[in-house]
C-alpha cells in the first residue's frame, strides 16, 4: 500500500497542479479576451448541466463512481501505514522493529530447523503468531508442545514490545518420507 | 530541538568532546529522542497519507451528494432542479470581477500546491551530511554516506549479522540512523543487539560528538546462503 501511495501522490499533485492551472488560466482568458475562444468546450458543458436535472440517470451513476475513487483513496491512505512489529531495543533510543513477513520467517526457520519438523507455514502479525507445522508420522502432544516451545524460544529472544498469542497447528505429513 | 548533552562522568576519561565513556549509566531517553528513533525507521508517509485522505474524503462526501440529490431523499423539489442551478449562475453573474478574482486565486493556489506536493513526493530521502567540533579554528563536517559506511562495516562484522545496511536520516541538527540488519538463522538476537548498542553505535556516537544518536533497527532474516559459509 505504501508503494501505491507513493507512485500515487507525485500524480495526484500533479493533477491538481493542472485542474488549478486550467481553472485560473480559462477565468483569466475569458476576462481578458471574452471574444477568443476558450481552450475547453465550457459553453457547450454548462448548457447540458443547465438541461441536465439532478433526477437524471447520469448523476446517480457519475456520483457512485466518484463516491468509490474517495472511498479507494481513502483506504490507501489509511492501510499505507507500516504495520511493523515492535520489539524491545537495547537501549532507550534504539528502536528495533521487525516486518511481519520478517518475524513469520524468523520463528519458521527456527520451526523447520528441528529434525521432526518436515515443513511449516508460519504467519505472524503484531497480535498473534500461527504456526502449521507438518511432521514426518503422526504428531504427538509432545510434538505439538516442542514446536511450541520453540516457538516461544524464538519470541524469547525478539522480545516483541507485546508478546503475541501463539497457535500451532500440528498435522501429519503425507507421503513417504 | 536540541537535546542538552549530560555532563561528562567524573572519571576523569572523556573524549576530545566530553562524551560520557560507553558503559555509563544510560538515562531513559526524552520521548522526543524516542520519537525521532521511531520516525527514522522508514521515509515518512505521512503527508502524502493526510492529502489522500483529505481526498478521498471530498470525493466520498461529493459523490454521495450527489447521489442523495438525484434520489430526492434531501427533498423532491430539489432533485428536479438543473444540475448547474440558475441560482448559483445568477450569484455568479451578479459580481463578475469578485467571482472572476476568487477564482483565479484559487487556481492559482490549487496549481502551487500541486505543485510542490508533486515535487516533494518525488524528491529522494535527505541524507544530513554532520558538522564535527573538534575546536573553534576548525570545520569538520562527516558525510552522511561516511558514517553509513563505517557503521554498517562493523556492525557486519558482528557474529549473528550475515549483512547489515545503515543510512544516516533526518536533518543535520536532528540526525537519526536506520539500520537494517539481517541475522543468520542461529543468531541470538538479544545478544546481537547488544552488542551493536555497546559496541558499534556507541563508537559512532563518540566520533560524532553526540550525546544521544536515535536509531531504527530494522530485523531481518538473512535469505539463505547469505553470511559466512556454515561449513569450512
Amino acid at each position: 500500500m505504501r508503494v501505491l501511495l507513493r507512485i500515487l501522490a507525485p500524480l495526484l499533485g500533479l493533477a491538481v497542479a493542472a485542474a488549478g492551472a486550467l481553472l485560473a488560466v480559462e477565468v483569466a482568458l475569458a476576462w481578458l479576451r471574452p471574444t477568443a475562444g476558450p481552450l475547453l468546450p465550457w459553453p457547450a458543458w454548462r448548457a447540458a448541466l443547465e438541461e441536465a436535472t439532478w433526477r437524471d440517470a447520469v448523476v446517480p451513476a457519475v456520483g457512485t463512481g466518484v463516491a468509490v475513487l474517495g472511498l479507494a483513496l481513502l483506504a490507501v491512505a489509511l492501510r499505507a501505514g507500516r504495520g511493523d512489529v515492535p520489539l524491545t531495543g537495547p537501549a532507550p533510543e534504539v528502536t528495533v522493529t521487525a516486518t511481519p513477513r520478517a518475524l513469520a520467517r524468523l520463528v519458521g526457520t527456527r520451526v523447520r530447523a528441528a529434525d521432526d519438523v518436515a515443513a511449516a507455514t508460519v504467519t505472524a502479525s503484531r497480535r498473534r503468531v500461527r504456526v502449521r507445522a507438518e511432521t514426518w508420522g503422526e504428531p504427538t502432544p509432545a510434538t505439538r508442545t516442542a514446536v511450541a516451545g520453540r516457538v516461544g524460544t524464538v519470541l524469547d529472544d525478539l522480545a516483541p514490545a507485546r508478546r503475541p498469542r501463539v497457535g500451532v497447528t500440528v498435522l501429519a505429513r503425507k507421503g513417504p518420507r | 530541538m536540541t537535546t542538552t548533552a549530560p555532563p561528562p562522568a567524573d572519571t576523569g576519561a572523556t573524549g576530545p568532546t566530553g562524551t560520557r565513556p560507553a558503559g555509563a549509566d544510560r538515562a531513559p531517553a526524552p520521548a522526543p529522542v524516542r520519537r525521532r528513533a521511531r520516525a527514522a525507521g522508514a521515509r515518512s508517509a505521512a503527508g502524502a497519507r493526510t492529502a489522500a485522505a483529505v481526498l478521498g474524503v471530498l470525493l466520498l462526501a461529493g459523490g454521495t451528494l450527489a447521489v442523495l440529490l438525484s434520489t430526492g431523499l434531501l427533498g423532491e423539489g430539489r432533485a428536479a432542479r438543473p444540475v448547474l442551478d440558475p441560482l448559483v449562475v445568477d450569484a455568479l453573474r451578479a459580481q463578475p470581477t469578485l467571482a472572476r478574482g476568487i477564482a483565479i486565486a484559487a487556481g492559482v493556489l490549487l496549481a502551487v500546491l500541486g505543485l510542490l506536493a508533486a515535487v516533494r513526493a518525488v524528491r529522494p530521502e535527505r541524507r544530513p551530511d554532520l558538522a564535527v567540533d573538534v575546536d573553534p579554528d576548525t570545520d569538520v563536517v562527516v558525510a552522511a554516506g561516511a558514517v553509513a559506511e563505517a557503521v554498517s562495516g562493523q556492525a557486519g562484522a558482528l557474529p549473528g549479522v550475515a549483512r547489515a545496511t545503515a543510512r544516516l536520516v533526518g536533518r543535520p541538527a536532528a540526525p537519526a540512523l536506520r539500520l537494517t540488519v539481517r541475522v543468520t538463522e542461529d543468531a541470538e538476537v538479544r545478544e546481537v543487539l547488544r552488542r551493536l548498542d555497546t559496541e558499534v553505535l556507541a563508537t559512532a556516537r563518540s566520533a560524532l560528538g553526540l550525546a544521544t544518536l536515535p536509531v531504527a533497527v530494522r530485523l531481518e532474516p538473512a535469505p539463505a546462503g547469505d553470511g559466512p559459509p556454515r561449513v569450512a
